[in-house]
């Protein structure tokens, strides 16, 4: 069962829930994009997510791709359509882990 | 704290708290804060503004749901309290919330500087009580403090009853000072006040909670052999719910040959205890022959006993039989509620029988019996795992009309039926519901839906079909 297991990587690995919910100092592109200078990658997450949805941008045909404005872009790796599968990989990229 | 006026909160909170030190004599103290903050004639004013209500206490015990073995204590001080007069109360009630925010010597020296500046206020055993409560919920490594208030209390005439031991009993386990609260309950048997049946029942469930078996048993012989207290049905019933929830059978039913032995007859309540055991553990072949010895010991199995075996079959893969005990429960006029009908439909769902567990659902509302959100999760998970999408989306719409909330594993389990599906808009949407109904913590919505994301990129990318 999926969540048990999950519940297990939390309790087991406190780190990897710290890496999504501690506040990070955020680089200057997703600085403008956020408004604010220190977020969590959950936080950042939904940020994105709500933007998404306030701006409909999600494509009317298929609804599981995302077409980019500026602004999207800006912190999406530039690119003028992502899927929403990739959603949050794309955001993981902009919190790198810290090395050790 | 609310119920003290704003004129008097601030000078607790404040200039009192920082000032009043313990080494400044009480009567300087008294000399100092008096003028300023105590007028004579303040009772009297400050009457009106008085809540009448029964003083509220909090860190205590009190707010626990009430059980058959709960005190009846709980109503003793605020049903004293009512009949006291309004002074006392007023006195009582201030010193409560000073309690709440300051140390027990602080709270003391109040009490003597209040004592001296009313001479009419004369402090109770409820009121020494307050002072117990506070020094035992404050961590403390030693009993020190709370002997210093029993002392406190013995030299102005109160000598410790059983609602003082009730009272120490109860904070200190609160806050987690079982091994003081067994220590003062062996002193206090020794001097003055065995502990009622309740107050004991309680330190022992609060035993097994925390501390391990030996410890429990360690006690409840201490107690026999030295103050002749003898465990009850309701400590046997703690003590075999213990055992059947660390998975101990064997222990357990050697407790009900010593239950039998000590004369007691065992209730409906310990087989329904007995009969959990079972049933966590997936044992429905001795689930059904606790159920046939109540039949033969001639108890009338209730409500509680049939939901068990119902669960407890449906859990061991025997939803047959659980069925047939959903019409023998209604025969003998129990109204199956909805944990029945969840347990029974948990099993269909087992089976792969989602569907099944579908028309149990019509057939549980039309018998006027409303599903909750357990009913739900559990049927949105079946559905979704015997790959019936369409019925779950429908389902699901339900839940979401309903407001009612989704339960983690059928979350998941939905999530990852949608993207499977490769309707991954879907499964945000979901995610949105979970979040804005509260249903999960943010953090836990979000990693399946990472970890679900994250686990279909990699088959899109092994070339499995979506």
């Amino acid at each position: 069962m999926l969540p048990q297991r999950m519940k297990q990587a939390i309790t087991d690995n406190p780190k990897k829930l710290a890496n999504l919910i501690d506040l990070v100092n955020l680089p200057s592109t997703l600085r403008e994009f956020v408004g604010q200078s220190q977020i969590s990658r959950l936080g950042c997450f939904m940020r994105v997510w709500s933007y998404i949805k306030t701006n409909n941008l999600q494509d009317p045909n298929n609804k599981n791709m995302v077409n980019c404005d500026e602004k999207l872009r800006s912190i999406l790796l530039g690119k003028r359509q992502v899927e929403l599968v990739e959603l949050p990989a794309l955001i993981k990229l902009h919190f790198p882990k810290e090395p050790k | 704290m609310g119920k003290v006026p704003p004129s008097l909160r601030s000078a607790i909170s404040t200039s009192l708290m920082k000032k009043q030190s313990s080494l400044v004599p009480a009567s300087l103290q008294s000399h100092l804060v008096n003028p300023i903050y105590f007028p004579r004639n303040t009772p009297r004013k400050l009457h009106p503004n008085v809540p009448r209500k029964p003083r509220r206490i909090p860190n205590r015990p009190f707010s626990n749901p009430p059980t058959s073995w709960m005190p009846r204590s709980s109503s003793i001080p605020s049903s004293s309290t009512t009949k006291a007069p309004l002074d006392l109360r007023f006195h009582n009630s201030l010193l409560q919330s000073f309690a709440s925010i300051s140390t027990v010597l602080d709270s003391i020296s109040f009490l003597r500087h209040m004592m001296m500046s009313h001479p009419s206020f004369s402090p109770d055993r409820s009121t020494y009580h307050i002072l117990l409560a506070q020094s035992c919920s404050a961590p403390d490594p030693t009993l020190a403090s709370v002997h210093q208030t029993l002392n406190l209390m013995l030299t102005n005439g109160f000598s410790p009853d059983k609602f003082t031991t009730d009272i120490a009993v109860r904070s200190l386990c609160l806050a987690d000072r079982m091994e003081h609260a067994v220590e003062l309950v062996k002193e206090l048997s020794s001097k003055s006040s065995k502990p009622d049946t309740y107050t004991y029942n309680f330190l022992v469930k609060h035993l097994c909670k925390s501390r391990d078996l030996s410890m429990v048993y360690g006690f409840v012989d201490d107690m026999r052999d030295s103050f002749d207290l003898k465990p009850d049905l309701v400590t046997y019933t703690i003590l075999i719910d213990n055992v059947c929830n660390t998975k101990n059978l064997r222990e357990a039913m050697r407790l009900v040959g010593v239950l039998n032995e000590e004369g007691f007859k065992p209730d409906c309540f310990v087989y329904n205890t007995i009969m959990k055991g079972y049933c966590v553990l997936s044992r429905g072949h001795e689930a059904i022959g606790v159920y046939n010895k109540m039949k033969e010991e001639g108890l009338e199995p209730d409500l509680i006993t049939y939901n068990t075996l119902i669960f407890g079959l449906s859990k061991s893969g025997r939803v047959k039989q659980a069925r047939k005990f959903l019409g023998i429960m209604t025969e003998k006029g129990h109204f199956p509620d909805a944990v029945t009908y969840t347990s029974l439909m948990n099993g269909m769902c087992r089976e792969g029988d989602a569907l099944g567990a579908l028309a149990l659902l019509g057939e549980m509302e039309a018998r006027g019996c409303s599903p909750n959100s357990c009913t739900y999760s559990t049927l949105l998970q079946g559905l979704c795992k015997s790959r019936l999408l369409e019925k779950a989306n429908e389902l699901y719409g339900v839940i979401k009309s309903e407001d009612l909330k989704l339960e983690t594993a059928a979350y998941a389990t939905f999530v990852r039926a949608l993207c499977r599906e490769g309707r991954v808009a879907e499964a945000y949407e979901v995610f949105d519901y979970a979040v804005e109904s509260k249903s999960l913590t943010d953090v836990t919505a979000y990693t399946t839906l990472e970890s679900t994301l994250k686990w279909l990129k990699k088959a899109k990318e092994q070339g499995h079909a979506i």
